[in-house]
C-alpha cells in the first residue's frame, strides 16, 4: 500500500465530485456528521446572540418550570434558563474536547515520529510506557488525574489529553517504522539530508492523513470523557456552563419529575459525539476503501 | 412487552410463595446516606457514628429520646466540688458489658485515659478540659479539671467520654472496624449490640438482652447505607424502608412532605452554615470589608433557590432554639442590603471602577451537592452590588482542609454541627483565638478571648447569658464569620412506625421506636 | 505494564495537592499532630523511599493498608470486586446477546435497509454516554413505570448479611436456596447490565458484521450454499462459529472499555463496586487504596487478554505460543 497523502486526498476530492454515487451511505454518514458538528459549532460561536437569556441569570424565569413557549427547555432550581445553558455549554465541551485532541495529537504524533525514527532504547522505553497506558481503561486514569488537579478548564483538558497520547503514538510510530524503510527516505538519508528534514518533509506528510481520521473519532471520544468527568463532579467550577455538570445537577431531580433537566444535556452530548463519530466513520471508509468491504 | 410483564409478574409471585430466611421479631429498616467512620469513641467525630454509639453504649450523663435536658445515665448522680474544678460521679451499680465485664470506676478511668493517650480527632473535648480522672471507690470517680467549666455536664454526655469495655478495646490503638477488636465483636452495654457490620452497606443492631434500662420496643434495627439520596427516597416510597434520616435532597423533601403515604418528622437542627473570612489576609483583615460582604447576602433567596424553602435563615452564630440566641444580623445588616454594602465597601476604598475581587471557595460532596448551587447564588448576590467581582473555586474536602490550614482561601463556606450543646461551642470555635485558627479564620482579639473565658468559667446562668448576648452583638460589628442558614432536620417514616423522636442534640434513640 | 502504571499513579497522586492526613483530621488538629500522623503513615519520608517500600510490599503480594480506614486494601477490594464482576459479566452477556445476532443479521443482509438501520443503531448507541442512558432507564423503567429497582444491589429488606459468602450475590443466594433474595438480586441487575451491555453492543455489532462479511465471502460458505444447504444454519451456525475467533479477540481488547463503562454505570446506579471505591478513595486521598484499585484493574485487563489468547490458541490450532 502506498503511503501517499495525495492519493488519499484525491479519493476524498473524487468522492465530493461524484458524491453519493460511488460511496453511497458512507457519504451520507459523513455529511450528516459534518452537519451536526457544523450546527453545534455555529451554535457555540453565536451563543451570545441566539441564547434567549444569560446562562447565569438566576431570575430568567420561575423555579423548575417545565418546557414552555417562554422557556423552550424549561428552567432549573436556580431559575436559570436551560436552553441558554445548553447553548453556552456547547462552548465548554467543544473547547475542551478539541483542545485535548489537539494536545494529544501534537504530543503523540511528534513523540511517535521521533521514537519510531530514532529507534533504540529510547524507542523501546517509550513504547513500553505508551503501551501500558494504552491498554489501561483511559477513563479511570482520567478520573484519577482530574480528581487530583485543581478544578478548571485546563486541568480537565489535560486529564482528557493524557489518555489519548498513546493512541497517536502507536499509530504514528508504526507508520514511521514502515516509511523509514521506503526507498525515497533511504535515498534522502543517503544524500545526507538532516534527520529533522526527513521527518518533516517525508514522514510527517505521510502520517498526517491517517491521523486525520483518528483525530475526528478522538474528538468524539474526548467529548464523552469530558462529559463523564464533569458528570462525576470532577473538574469544573460552577462559573463555567457545562452539559455534564448540568446533567449531574439535574440527576437529583430524577424522581420528582423534572425530566427536562437530565434529558436535554444528555441528548446534546450524544448528538455531538455522534456527529464526530459519523464524520470519522465516513472519512475512514472513504479514505481507506478497504475498510468499506469489512 | 405485555407478555414480558406477565412472565415477570408470574415469576415474582412464584418467588414470594417460596420460603425465605426471615428474621424473627420486629425489624426496623433505617436508611441513611451517612457513613460510619471509626467504631471507636477515641476517634469517631461525626454524628452518624456517634448516633450508633448512643444506641450501643451509654454516657455517664445523657439525654432522653427527643429531650434536650441532661439526665444521669450510667452515673446515678454527680456533685460539683473544689469550686468547679472537680466533678464526683457515682456510677450505677450492677451494669455490665454484654461479655460480663462489670462497669466500674476503673473502666471509666481507663476509657478516659485511653482517649487522652490516643489523641484522636475529638480528644480535645476531653484534653482541653480534663486534667485527670481519679478512682474514689469501686463505683465512684472524680474528674479533675484544668479550669472550672460551666458546661462540663454537656461535655460528659459526648461520645469521647463514653466508658468502653477495657477487655476488648486495645489501650493505645484506634479501632476502625469491629473485627479489629479482641474477640472480633463489639461488646457494649447499651440497648443494642452490633450483630453484623458491613461498612457502607449495612449494620445490624440487635437488642441487648442484658441491658439495664427499659426494654426496647423493637427487636432489631438494620441500618442501610445509601450512596445517594434519590435511591433512598425511592426505597422509602416503595415501603422498603421503615424510616430514613439524613440527608435528603431538597426536591425529595418537598415531595415526601406532601406525600400522604409517608410521615414527616421535622425539627430544628443544630446544624448551621456560615461564610468564613480569613481575618488575617488583606483586605479581609478590615472589618468594614467583612461587614460590606455580609450585608449583601440574601438569605431567603438562597433558601428558596438552593433549598426549595426548607431551611431557616440564620442571623446569629448561636442557632435558633438555643438559649441566648438573638437576631442581630437581621437588624444590623439585613438581607441584600445593597445600599449599606456599597457604602461600607466604598469606605474601604472599593467602588465600581475599583471592584473588590476575591475567590469564593466551596467544597464538593462534603456538604452535599447543594453546595455548588449555594456558591453560584452567593456569587450572583454579591456581584449584584456592582462593586464586587467573585470567582468561585472548589476543592474536595481533603484539599479544602489543607487550604484553610495554609490560608489560601480568602472567603469560604463552612458548616458546623455542635460538639456539645452550649453557646460557647458556636462562638468560641470561630472567634476565640485558638478555635478560630483551627477553622482557618484567624480572628483574634484579647477582649473577645477574655469574654469567652468568663463565659466558660462563670457558673451563673444569667451572667453567662449576658456575655453570649453581648458577643452576638459584637459579631455584627466585627463579622469574623457571617451566618447564612440553620438546617432543619427531616426524618421520613412509614405510617405504621411510631415513637420516633428527633432533637437538636441529634441524640437519635432507636429503642423507643415501634411498629404497629 | 503494571509496574509502569503503578509508577505513574504513585507519583501523580503524591505530587498533587491534598493528602490523607488532611482528609482524616478535623480542622482542629494542631501542626504537631499532623506531623505525627504523617510520620506514622510514612508520608514524611522522601518519595523514592516511599516508592521503594511500596514496591517491596506489592512484590510480596501485599497492597498495603488503607490510610483512612485502617482496613487491608485487599479486603476493601475483595468487598467491592464481586459487585463489579457481577455487573460486567451480565453487561457482557447483554452485549453478546444484542451485538452478535444483530451484527450477523446485518452482514447476512448487507447493504439492505435493515443493514443500515442496524449499523446506525450501532453508531448511535455507541455515542450515548453510558451514565446518561442509565439515568434515562432509571427515569423510565424505575420511576415512571416502576418495573425495576433503580439502584443498589439488593432491596433494603434483603439483608446481605444473611447470605453473603462469595460476594457474588447470585451464587450466594443460590447456595442457601434463598429464591426470594435471588429474585431481588436479579431484578437489581437488570437496569445496570442492560445499560452497560447496550452501550457496548454498538462495537460488537460492527465487529460481528465485519467478521461475518469476511467469513460469508469465504469458499466453504459459498460451497455450502451452492450445495443447497439451508441458508439459516449456514450463516448463523457455520458462519458465526467461524467468525467467533476474531470476535473473541476483539472482545479481549474491549475489556478496558468494559471496565470504564462499569465505573460510570456504578456511579449512576449506586453500585457498590470498584469504580465507586476508586472515586470515594480519591477524594479521601487514600493512596494505598487508589493504587490497589489501579493494580486490580490492570490485572483484570492483563488477565482477560491472557484468557483470550488461551482460548484463541485452543480454538485455532495454528496459533502456538
Amino acid at each position: 500500500m502506498k503511503h501517499s497523502p495525495t492519493a488519499a486526498m484525491g479519493r476524498l476530492i473524487g468522492g465530493f465530485t461524484g458524491m453519493g454515487r460511488k460511496y453511497g451511505a458512507e457519504w451520507w454518514i459523513l455529511i450528516i456528521g459534518a452537519l451536526i458538528i457544523g450546527g453545534i459549532i455555529l451554535m457555540a460561536l453565536l451563543a451570545p446572540l441566539i441564547a434567549p437569556y444569560d446562562p447565569h441569570d438566576q431570575a430568567a424565569g420561575p423555579q423548575l418550570a417545565p418546557p414552555s413557549s417562554e422557556h423552550l427547555l424549561g428552567t432549573d432550581n436556580l431559575q436559570r434558563d436551560v436552553l441558554s445553558r445548553i447553548i453556552f455549554g456547547a462552548r465548554t465541551i467543544l473547547g475542551v474536547a478539541i483542545l485535548a485532541a489537539l494536545i494529544s495529537s501534537v504530543v503523540g504524533i511528534s513523540l511517535g515520529m521521533f521514537s519510531g525514527y530514532s529507534g533504540g532504547t529510547f524507542d523501546k522505553t517509550l513504547s513500553l510506557i505508551m503501551d501500558s497506558v494504552y491498554s489501561f481503561p483511559g477513563l479511570i486514569l482520567a478520573i484519577t488525574f482530574a480528581a487530583m488537579l485543581e478544578p478548571g478548564i485546563m486541568s480537565i483538558t489535560i486529564a482528557v489529553a493524557v489518555i489519548y497520547i498513546p493512541t497517536y503514538f502507536r499509530l504514528v510510530r508504526g507508520q514511521t517504522l514502515t516509511i523509514k524503510e521506503e526507498l525515497y527516505v533511504e535515498s534522502a538519508r543517503a544524500i545526507g539530508a538532516p534527520n529533522l528534514v526527513i521527518l518533516g518533509k517525508y514522514i510527517f506528510p505521510n502520517v498526517i492523513a491517517t491521523t486525520a481520521v483518528v483525530f475526528t473519532m478522538n474528538v468524539g471520544d474526548a467529548i464523552m470523557i469530558e462529559a463523564a468527568l464533569t458528570y462525576l463532579g470532577l473538574g469544573l467550577p460552577p462559573s463555567i456552563v457545562d452539559w455534564g455538570m448540568d446533567l449531574a445537577m439535574g440527576k437529583k431531580f430524577l424522581p420528582s419529575g423534572q425530566w427536562w433537566l437530565i434529558t436535554f444535556p444528555g441528548v446534546m452530548i450524544s448528538t455531538l459525539a455522534l456527529g464526530f463519530t459519523m464524520l470519522g466513520e465516513g472519512l475512514a471508509e472513504i479514505l481507506n476503501p478497504r475498510l468499506l468491504e469489512r | 412487552m405485555k407478555m414480558l410483564r406477565l412472565i415477570v409478574t408470574c415469576l415474582a409471585v412464584a418467588c414470594l410463595l417460596l420460603p425465605a430466611t426471615a428474621l424473627a421479631g420486629t425489624t426496623l429498616v433505617y436508611g441513611t446516606t451517612e457513613r460510619v467512620t471509626d467504631m471507636d469513641p477515641a476517634n469517631a467525630y461525626d454524628f452518624h457514628t456517634w448516633e450508633i454509639f448512643y444506641n450501643i453504649y451509654q454516657g455517664l450523663l445523657g439525654y432522653e429520646a427527643g429531650e434536650t435536658e441532661l439526665v444521669p445515665q450510667l452515673a446515678e448522680s454527680y456533685e460539683v466540688v473544689d469550686g468547679g474544678l472537680g466533678y464526683v460521679l457515682k456510677l450505677r451499680k450492677g451494669v455490665m458489658f454484654t461479655d460480663g465485664t462489670p462497669l466500674d470506676a476503673n473502666a471509666v478511668k481507663w476509657s478516659i485515659d485511653r482517649v487522652i493517650k490516643i489523641k484522636g480527632d475529638p480528644s480535645w473535648l476531653v484534653t482541653d478540659f480534663v486534667k485527670s480522672v481519679e478512682v474514689l471507690g469501686s463505683h465512684e470517680v472524680k474528674f479533675i479539671l484544668h479550669n472550672p467549666v460551666a458546661y462540663f455536664p454537656s461535655l460528659l454526655a459526648t461520645v469521647p467520654y463514653y466508658p468502653i469495655n477495657p477487655n476488648i478495646y486495645p489501650a493505645d490503638k484506634i479501632v476502625t472496624n469491629p473485627s479489629e477488636l479482641k474477640g472480633g465483636k463489639l461488646v457494649g452495654l447499651g440497648a443494642y449490640k452490633v450483630a453484623s457490620f458491613k461498612r457502607d452497606q449495612e449494620v445490624v443492631l440487635e437488642v441487648n438482652p442484658d441491658f439495664w434500662g427499659a426494654k426496647p420496643k423493637n427487636d432489631r434495627v438494620v441500618i442501610r447505607y445509601f450512596a445517594d439520596a434519590t435511591t433512598m427516597r425511592l426505597s422509602l416510597e416503595k415501603g422498603e424502608l421503615d424510616f430514613a434520616f439524613k440527608s435528603f435532597n431538597p426536591s425529595d423533601i418537598s415531595d415526601l412532605s406532601k406525600s400522604s403515604k409517608i410521615k414527616t418528622i421535622t425539627g430544628q437542627g443544630p446544624y448551621i452554615r456560615y461564610l468564613c473570612f480569613q481575618c488575617k489576609t488583606p483586605p479581609f483583615d478590615n472589618k468594614i470589608v467583612r461587614r460590606g460582604i455580609a450585608a449583601a447576602i440574601n438569605r431567603p433567596d438562597i433558601i428558596k433557590k438552593v433549598f426549595l424553602g426548607q431551611n431557616d435563615p440564620l442571623y446569629s452564630m448561636v442557632p435558633m432554639g438555643m438559649w441566648t440566641h438573638t437576631n442581630n444580623f437581621k437588624y444590623d445588616l439585613g438581607d441584600a442590603n445593597m445600599g449599606l454594602s456599597k457604602k461600607l465597601l466604598a469606605q474601604a476604598g472599593f467602588n465600581k471602577s475599583n471592584k473588590l475581587k476575591f475567590d469564593l471557595w466551596y467544597t464538593t460532596a462534603h456538604y452535599g451537592d447543594t453546595e455548588v448551587d449555594m456558591a453560584a447564588v452567593m456569587k450572583q448576590q454579591l456581584e449584584a452590588t456592582g462593586v464586587m467581582e467573585v470567582k468561585v473555586k472548589s476543592a474536595e474536602w481533603a484539599t479544602y482542609k489543607e487550604n484553610w490550614r495554609n490560608q489560601v482561601m480568602p472567603v469560604y463556606f463552612l458548616g458546623w454541627y455542635p460538639d456539645y450543646i452550649d453557646p460557647d461551642n458556636y462562638t468560641n470555635s470561630f472567634a476565640g483565638t485558638a478555635g478560630s485558627r483551627g477553622n482557618g479564620i484567624h480572628f483574634s482579639d484579647p477582649v473577645w478571648d477574655k469574654m469567652f473565658v468568663d463565659g466558660m468559667k462563670n457558673p451563673d446562668m444569667d451572667e453567662r447569658a449576658a456575655i453570649y448576648k453581648k458577643i452576638q452583638q459584637m459579631w455584627t460589628d466585627e463579622v469574623p464569620t457571617a451566618p447564612i442558614f440553620q438546617g432543619n432536620l427531616y426524618l421520613f417514616a412509614q405510617k405504621d412506625v411510631y415513637g420516633i423522636k428527633i432533637s437538636p442534640t441529634l441524640q437519635f434513640i432507636y429503642s423507643v421506636i415501634e411498629k404497629k | 505494564m503494571l509496574f509502569i502504571l503503578l509508577t505513574i499513579v504513585f507519583v501523580v497522586i503524591r505530587i498533587m495537592p491534598g493528602d490523607p492526613v488532611s482528609a482524616m483530621l478535623g480542622g482542629h488538629a494542631p501542626d504537631k499532630v499532623i506531623e505525627a500522623k504523617k510520620a506514622e503513615l510514612g508520608l514524611n519520608k522522601p518519595l523514592i523511599v516511599q516508592y521503594g517500600n511500596y514496591l517491596w510490599q506489592v512484590a510480596h503480594l501485599d497492597l498495603g493498608t488503607s490510610m483512612i480506614f485502617k482496613q487491608k486494601v485487599t479486603s476493601a477490594i475483595s468487598d467491592k470486586l464481586p459487585a463489579t464482576i457481577e455487573l460486567t459479566i451480565f453487561g457482557m452477556l447483554v452485549t453478546l446477546l444484542v451485538g452478535v445476532p444483530l451484527g450477523a443479521y446485518a452482514a447476512d443482509n448487507r447493504r439492505s435497509g435493515q443493514d443500515y438501520l442496524i449499523r446506525l443503531f450501532g453508531i448511535v448507541i455507541y455515542c450515548i454516554p453510558v451514565y446518561w442512558l442509565g439515568l434515562m432507564f432509571q427515569m423510565i423503567f424505575g420511576v415512571w413505570l416502576d418495573w425495576f429497582p433503580v439502584a443498589g444491589r439488593t432491596s433494603p429488606r434483603v439483608f446481605a448479611s444473611t447470605f453473603e459468602q462469595t460476594g457474588l450475590y447470585i451464587i450466594d443466594t443460590l447456595l442457601i436456596n434463598d429464591w426470594k433474595a435471588l429474585w431481588d438480586v436479579l431484578m437489581h441487575l437488570v437496569l445496570p447490565s442492560l445499560t452497560l451491555g447496550l452501550v457496548l453492543s454498538g462495537i460488537f455489532i460492527r465487529l460481528t458484521r465485519a467478521n461475518m462479511l469476511d467469513v460469508l465471502r469465504s469458499d466453504y460458505i459459498l460451497a455450502a450454499e451452492a450445495r443447497g444447504i439451508r441458508h439459516f444454519p449456514v450463516v448463523y451456525k457455520h458462519g458465526l462459529l467461524n467468525a467467533f475467533v476474531p470476535i473473541l479477540t476483539m472482545m479481549g481488547l474491549q475489556v478496558s472499555l468494559l471496565m470504564a463503562g462499569a465505573v460510570l454505570t456504578e456511579s449512576t446506579f449506586s453500585w457498590p463496586g470498584m469504580g465507586r471505591l476508586l472515586l470515594e478513595r480519591i477524594y479521601l486521598r487514600d493512596y494505598p487504596t487508589i493504587q490497589g484499585v489501579i493494580v486490580i484493574f490492570a490485572l483484570i485487563v492483563a488477565f482477560m487478554s491472557l484468557i483470550v489468547d488461551i482460548i484463541y490458541a485452543l480454538i485455532d490450532p495454528r496459533v502456538r505460543y
